[in-house]
């Protein structure tokens, strides 16, 4: 662009933040974060290829630490304390390039499609497809936020927080980090409180743990007691509990909010598969932790079920064999698990609410302008937290109906994810590889199979 | 929020920045519309299974839930 000066043209500058300006609010911030990812490109030296590795990390950490959520930190202690080291730790092995592939996916489809699950389905296969799809991802995530609550005033609880304190503690963190901070530092922070899930990596050293123990159940891989049907309830649990349908809606509209762009599938591959690798050790060191310290204790025979070896009864046995300060940090990571889950499944339904009604949906957006945006989300939590203020309410009943729900769920929810990425009219050449496809229809038999299985045992108990 | 332009020398004129927002993506999708998917051959089928489950297993969850009731 130029201005005519006595017959000659004269360059202006280029104003980059007039262009900037020019943007809507929450195109121009996803435009700095990504001037700034530009930025690192552009540089030479490890520093600046370290620091873009950093910037590209995100969703993919976010949705599988979150996935060690409070129900699912439990469900890790009571395998560990009725199965000890035995089949489970191979098991969560495994689950580390299970996961990894159903969640690549949605990396490879937020970087092409540049929308959310909720909409792809909406606008792809209909508004009955897409209700569905939202109403029960509505549905399960409020009841899930419910089960995230109770573990951050369990919680809480061990250090002498009352329930109502715990509550009103958890809406305040989870809004404000909702409310006043854009993606960048939203991701950010909750990468923080993510790493804090870490916390029980060293709490496994204080058990003393004999490792030689854990390093034979890879040799000796067996089901030690037979197919129980405790045996197949603790199974299908864990499964359960490694992949759930919010974890595909979470991660694409998180990567689009983010602006992950065909470029960065390999980062967002690397992102999904070390949030992975993270989510498998931490549930593992659970195992061995309980496993050593809780197995063979206490309950024994024909009453080991996984409500005798509630987390109370684990903790106090924790506590009698190694003191306190495990179990306080044990309670910590539980708060933590709990708020992290809490963050992302708000986020979710938000996302989701916003794709399906076309209504503006970034977490760029400041809060007046994105009201729309926030409230689902906010509007959930604060359901789920009045929920679990309320004296005797059936909470063993509403978590069977949350994994009921996401059994239900599982397989349209897949069934979709697999569709939209061999789609290529959407996906041109980022489609499914024949050896990929044959990979994830194999694991959705195995989770379909095994999802729709877990929630009729919930509601069937004696059925196996 | 004013960024420094002397941090984004790469992009020095209207093309840089237009070849920016292209290769970025930056653009309001919400105002693309999405054209509906042909819903043929084993798709239609995966359709109809999923229907079939979906209320085969409602309907086990409700007599389920009147059990447990």
């Amino acid at each position: 662009m130029g201005a005519a000066l006595n017959g000659e043209t004269v360059e202006q500058p280029f104003d980059i933040n007039k262009k900037l300006e020019e943007l809507p609010v929450e195109i121009r911030l996803r435009a700095i974060d990504r001037l700034k990812v530009a930025r690192l490109r552009h540089r030479k030296g490890l520093l600046a290829r370290i620091l873009l590795v950093l910037a590209l990390i995100g969703p993919g950490i976010l949705v599988m630490v979150a996935d060690n959520d409070a129900g699912g930190v439990i469900t890790y202690a009571q395998t560990g304390s009725i199965f000890g080291l035995g089949f489970f730790i191979p098991l969560m092995v495994l689950m580390v390039p299970t996961a990894y592939l159903v969640q690549e996916m949605t990396v490879r489809l937020a970087a092409v499609t540049r929308r959310g699950h909720a909409e792809m389905i909406w606008k792809r296969y209909g508004p009955f497809w897409g209700a569905f799809s939202l109403g029960d991802l509505v549905i399960a995530n409020s009841l899930t936020l419910v089960t995230e609550f109770i573990g951050i005033t369990f919680g809480m609880s061990i250090f002498g927080v009352k329930p109502l304190i715990a509550v009103v503690i958890g809406i305040a963190f989870i809004s404000t980090v909702m409310l006043t901070l854009r993606y960048h530092k939203w991701e950010r922070a909750s990468l923080i409180i993510a790493f804090f899930n870490m916390i029980f990596i060293p709490l496994v050293f204080f058990a003393h743990p004999d490792w030689s123990l854990v390093a034979k159940t890879f040799l000796t891989w067996h089901v030690s007691g037979g197919l129980s049907s405790l045996f197949i309830y603790v199974l299908l649990a864990n499964i359960g509990t490694t992949i759930a349908p919010w974890m595909l809606f979470f991660q694409q509209s998180s990567e689009v909010d983010k602006g992950t762009v065909p470029e960065d599938i390999g980062a967002g591959k690397r992102d999904t598969f070390v949030g992975a690798c993270i989510m498998a050790t931490v549930a593992i060191c659970i195992i061995v932790l309980t496993g050593t310290l809780v197995f063979s204790t206490g309950h024994v025979g024909s009453s080991t079920s996984t409500t005798s070896y509630n987390i109370a009864f684990i903790l106090s046995t924790i506590s009698k064999k190694i003191g306190t300060l495990p179990v306080e940090l044990f309670a910590l990571g539980l708060i933590d698990a709990g708020i992290i889950a809490a963050i992302a499944l708000t986020a979710s339904t938000s996302w989701a609410v916003g794709e399906a009604f076309n209504w503006p949906k970034s977490i760029n957006l400041p809060f007046l302008e994105g009201r729309k945006f926030y409230i689902p989300g906010i509007i959930s939590m604060l359901v789920a937290a009045a929920i679990v203020l309320i004296p005797n309410i059936p909470l063993g009943f509403l978590n069977i109906t949350v994994q009921v729900i996401a059994s239900i769920f599982m397989p349209a929810a897949l069934l979709f994810l697999l569709l939209l990425v061999n789609d290529k009219e959407v996906m041109g050449k980022h489609v499914n590889t024949k050896w990929e496809n044959a990979s994830i229809i194999t694991i959705m038999v195995v989770l379909v199979t095994m999802s729709s299985l877990y929630g009729l045992s919930l509601v069937f108990p004696h059925l196996f | 929020m004013a960024i420094d332009e002397n941090d984004f020398s790469f992009i020095k004129n209207e093309k840089d920045w237009d070849n920016f927002l292209k290769r970025e993506k930056l653009k309001d999708y919400s105002k693309i519309p999405v054209k509906r998917a042909h819903v043929n051959g084993w798709v239609k089928f995966a359709f109809v299974f999923l229907r079939i489950y979906i209320v085969i297993m409602l309907a086990l969850i409700v007599l389920g839930f009147l059990n447990i009731i």
